[in-house]
């Protein structure tokens, strides 16, 4: 896969940086780790 | 530019995910199931399943009836044949392809004398990548399925967030110094030669950064949670993981055979095998088999181990500033406003995660990866099917079986944990349990004590259902990012990477595995 094939994010992410990348999983961690914490007996 | 392709390939493969777990839950495939050994999984095979096997049919009918139009609705609606994709591999790898090889290890191990699949951890993570890489490089990854590959990373990274709540601080502070000391040193030792060398080298940042925390840290898992902190390469993570277990597998075999030439105890080869061989799996192996009658070695070889994994959070902060300092260029730059631009979010996560983790609120604060040891009255105290209260101290006639035997136990430790199980009916430290263990692991009482002595056990060790629940979602994230990074090794990428990678890190494990011999000849006595 290239860059080239893609006008958005990179070969690797579908996001526009890394920051934004990080910031997406820091997110869907701590909304994971919140259900577990609630759910989880 | 339009992303979604107007194939039926989705529905397909949600179709195929929906039949399996319907077969799954109508008990057509109970008995493949049980062959593989995979039953604790049957509840995620159905929620996995008809999650996102409904999610590919509805995306996949969209994308054939309703025309595609750019916009932000088509790029997001482009990922989902991808992750999809991803997932049907992820499938195969983690309820067939990873239990398969297990039989397999298992099966030849009369015949060759070592379990292969665990020897050279064939597991998911490892079976994930070759995955990815057999499939892009043998046959393509389908056009419908690229714009979604490439959230593989973000599934590294929320894995790698979430591996934090395995760790706690208490558990390091429990640890004895010299275990915490000797590795230090090992650990960031190791660390910073590959960096040093990587530097001089001229090796790339991300290569280098990988390979400093899979050979110094405690392997694949560490070069799989370094890996985006160094916005590491799919190639350089493969050569990284490759490294470690050829290097790991050699050391395997020759540890036990110095460890036996130089007439070592078990705590000193414990030592040395926990703190000189790269990866976990080939640790245990090589203390098994220097000690195959009991767990003394073992036990030592796990307290260093553990000692290392412990290290990582500290690793993986070193590498995140390290990278960005080094990515700033040589040139003098202001810190604090690099670290505030590139520092990678995501590790911050992961250092909330273990400090949360270390506060006790998903488990016991003393747990190491979700086990811990209780034996107070309440965790002792089970319900039946009807809801009555069922003690699990041990009754009269285990006391009984334990008491006729007890003299065949010789060692002064062992003989003192017994009488005090056999008085309070069950175990009274985390120190008991393991000196029983090894009684146990022995053979010294017959198969009826044994059972026994296993049943207390079970009783004070429990897992902590918060902590399994993450283990079970930090496999799937890894698994799919895994597969999705395998999917973009491609073997021009692997020429291009060159064999310098595997040189600098088999440098470095022999330095390890020298410098450690030497450190624990001198400093490492029979008791640590």
């Amino acid at each position: 896969m290239t860059d080239d094939k893609f006008d958005r994010g990179s070969a690797l992410t579908v996001f526009p940086s890394d920051r934004y990348e990080d910031v997406m999983a820091l997110v869907l961690s701590l909304a994971i780790a919140l259900l577990v914490y609630l759910f989880v007996n | 530019m339009v992303y979604t392709r107007r194939t039926f390939w989705p529905l397909v493969v949600g179709i195929v995910m929906v039949a399996y777990a319907y077969l799954v839950q109508s008990g057509v495939l109970a008995g493949l199931i049980k062959f593989l050994g995979t039953d604790r999984h049957v509840g995620e095979m159905l929620i996995l399943s008809y999650t996102f096997g409904g999610i590919a049919i509805v995306s996949g009918l969209w994308q054939l009836v309703a025309p595609p139009k750019e916009g932000n609705g088509d790029y997001l609606l482009s990922m989902i044949g991808g992750v999809v994709f991803i997932m049907l591999v992820a499938f195969i790898v983690k309820w067939g392809l990873d239990p398969l090889m297990g039989q397999w290890g298992r099966a030849a191990q009369p015949a060759l004398g070592f379990n292969f699949a665990s020897v050279l951890n064939l597991n998911y993570v490892v079976m994930g990548i070759l995955a990815g890489i057999i499939i892009v490089n043998l046959f393509r990854v389908p056009d419908w399925a690229e714009n979604g590959v490439r959230l593989s990373r973000l599934g590294l990274k929320t894995g790698v967030i979430l591996l934090g709540t395995l760790y706690s601080l208490a558990e390091l502070a429990k640890l004895g110094r010299l275990s915490v000391v000797l590795i230090g040193i090992f650990v960031l030792g190791s660390v910073g030669v590959v960096l040093w060398i990587g530097a001089r080298r001229n090796m790339p940042n991300s290569m280098t950064g990988v390979l400093s925390a899979g050979v110094g840290v405690c392997g694949v898992s560490a070069a799989v949670a370094a890996a985006p902190v160094v916005r590491a390469k799919s190639v350089e993570i493969a050569y990284t993981i490759g490294t470690i277990l050829l290097f790991g597998v050699l050391c395997m075999f020759i540890f036990p055979i110095i460890g036996k030439a130089l007439g070592m105890g078990y705590i000193q080869f414990g030592a040395w095998a926990g703190t000189g061989i790269l990866n976990s799996a080939q640790v245990a192996g090589a203390a098994l088999a220097f000690q195959p009658n009991g767990i003394e070695t073992l036990k030592v070889a796990e307290i260093f181990n553990i000692t290392r994994v412990l290290f990582l959070p500290i690793i993986v902060l070193w590498l995140a500033v390290w990278y960005v300092r080094r990515e700033a260029g040589a040139q003098q730059v202001d810190l604090v406003q690099v670290v505030v631009g590139k520092f990678p979010v995501f590790v911050l996560g992961f250092i909330l995660m273990f400090a949360l983790s270390s506060t006790g609120i998903f488990a016991p604060a003393l747990h190491y990866q979700g086990a811990y040891f209780d034996n107070s009255e309440k965790a002792l105290t089970s319900k039946d099917k009807e809801g009555k209260p069922v003690s699990k101290l041990l009754g009269d006639k285990d006391l009984d079986a334990l008491r006729a035997e007890a003299g065949k136990v010789q060692r002064e430790d062992q003989k003192v944990a017994l009488g005090r199980l056999i008085e309070n009916r069950k175990l009274m430290s985390i120190d008991d349990d393991d000196v029983l263990r090894g009684v146990v692991n022995a053979k010294i009482m017959s198969k009826a004590s044994n059972d026994v002595l296993v049943k207390a056990h079970r009783a004070v060790r429990h897992t902590a259902k918060k902590i399994a629940k993450f283990r079970d979602l930090i496999a799937w994230f890894f698994t799919f990012g895994l597969v999705g990074l395998g999917m973009q090794i491609t073997a021009a990428s692997i020429r291009q990477a060159g064999g310098q990678p595997l040189v600098i890190g088999s440098i470095v494990g022999v330095i390890k595995a020298v410098g450690s011999l030497i450190v624990v000849w001198f400093l490492v006595a029979e008791t640590v």
